[in-house]
């Protein structure tokens, strides 16, 4: 492949970006996303997955069937934070960094 | 021998690198680190990366944070560009009785010299104009910021490579042995041999604390992150819960939650993260999320770094932390000054292992 062909399209990286982390240890598509942004955009790694285990593959000899997908997260496509609120203002697992604070004696501790 | 080194630091996140960094600008030679994975695959490369001091109480403890946030600047001097912001940080509050406590934080700062401004509604609204109106007030701290951890953990590995110091990835300790004023460090790809040990594995502290018979009371805390599509800058202030990154995508979540080592990100966070988000900046409603994660904190039992040297175990040092990207720059430093001077230009007695017997 050509070194500067466009592997990542949403965050623009290029081969040899991709083969200069590989070169430092990177093994899994989720060390190179870590490290270069490949696959951290838009479109979380659908374009880019197979191409880039293309150059893990090309440069270290991997099989490609032994090279781990990347993480799937939430949301699989873009959606909007008022379709996942639900408006409600009591939280519990979310926190301030004022709530953490602990009193003592009516002194900060 | 084949693998014997001076010092071999276990764990490559913030704070193994950090030390590694930090030792290898004062001696070039003999230093390895080890990581059971790659660096950042773990809680250094899942974290909003605050650079905060704001609220860590008390204040002996804020001091740690203040001056490790002020190794900053020069910090990325030395490394390069890590993406590094002093924006300054603001909590807000919506209910009046959280004036009282902001206002006793403030207080207790000033005796330190830390400074905490309580502002007004008014004032939090010309701050940062996107907070939500019904704001009753905010604390403010300048000194508060916060950095790329990706760029960070990458320049701190690239410079000390660059200083001599050699890494050995996917690579996981399974045992390590004292044996005749050496440890011995037993991995998946070969054994090795030091003289100076350093114990940085983080969320796995206790793990490799046990392989020494050492009790390192480490828990997990989960916390969990959403991501936005990048976004015209709006955000001034690394907020509560809130941070905008320099290619404009916007971080948000504060959420703790006990669940050992399972990452997964959940429906109800993700959805009271949401509420808290647009509560706190009503515009973010027509953002879109393009991805959730989450983080594994390494939170000692009391919530205080473990740092230092072992009693009854020469040359072998701890170091074990949550905020560990805050706290970084100085953990290294002072490590390092332990190491090699047998002790630290600031005290670290409040956070030595010695206070779990």
């Amino acid at each position: 492949m050509d070194k500067t062909k466009i592997i990542c399209r949403c965050e623009e990286i290029s081969y040899e970006e991709i083969e200069e982390v590989v070169g430092h240890g990177a093994k899994t598509f989720d060390d190179i996303k870590r490290l270069t942004r490949c696959g951290m955009g838009p479109c979380q790694a659908k374009t880019c997955t197979n191409l880039v285990a293309m150059v893990i593959h090309e440069q270290t000899g991997t099989p490609l069937s032994e090279i781990p997908l990347p993480r799937i997260r939430m949301p699989l496509s873009p959606i909007k934070l008022e379709t996942l609120a639900t408006n409600s203002t009591t939280f519990s697992t979310v926190k301030s960094v004022l709530d953490e604070l602990e009193l003592e004696e009516g002194r900060v501790k | 021998m084949d693998g014997k080194y001076e010092t071999i630091i276990i764990g490559g996140g913030v704070v193994g690198n950090g030390i590694a960094y930090h030792l290898s600008e004062r001696y070039k030679e003999g230093v390895l680190v080890l990581d059971k994975k790659y660096p950042l695959s773990g809680t250094s490369g899942s974290t909003q990366a605050w650079v905060w001091v704001h609220n860590k109480t008390p204040s002996w403890y804020a001091e740690l944070n203040y001056y490790s946030a002020e190794l900053y600047p020069y910090l990325s001097k030395k490394i390069g560009d890590v993406e590094y912001k002093r924006t300054g940080g603001l909590s807000p509050f919506f209910q009046e009785k959280d004036k009282e406590k902001a206002l006793y934080l403030a207080e207790s700062y000033e005796k330190i010299g830390i400074k905490i401004k309580v502002l007004s509604k008014e004032e939090v609204l010309v701050k940062e104009q996107c907070i939500n109106p019904k704001v009753v007030g905010a604390t403010y701290s300048s000194i508060d910021g916060n950095v790329n951890p990706f760029r960070l953990i990458d320049r701190y590995m690239r410079s000390a490579k660059k200083n001599n110091v050699e890494y050995s990835t996917y690579n996981k300790v399974t045992d390590i042995k004292k044996q005749d004023g050496q440890y011995i460090i037993v991995s998946d790809k070969k054994n090795y041999m030091c003289k100076n040990l350093i114990l940085a594995g983080g969320t796995w502290s206790n793990e490799l604390g046990n392989m020494l018979g050492i009790n390192i009371p480490i828990y997990q805390l989960r916390g969990q992150i959403l991501v936005s599509e990048p976004l015209k800058p709006f955000l001034r202030h690394t907020v509560s819960g809130l941070r905008q990154a320099n290619n404009g995508e916007v971080l948000m979540g504060y959420s703790m939650e006990k669940k050992g080592f399972n990452r997964s990100t959940t429906l109800d966070v993700i959805q009271e993260t949401a509420n808290m988000a647009v509560h706190y900046v009503p515009s973010l409603r027509k953002a879109k999320i393009v991805r959730a994660f989450s983080g594994i904190r390494a939170m000692p039992e009391d919530g205080f770094p473990i740092l230092g040297t072992v009693p009854g175990f020469e040359n072998l040092y701890v170091a074990a932390t949550h905020s560990g990207v805050t706290l970084s720059p100085l953990i290294g430093t002072l490590i390092t000054e332990l190491i090699l001077d047998g002790e630290t230009s600031f005290p670290i007695d409040n956070y030595s292992i010695s206070r779990f017997n």
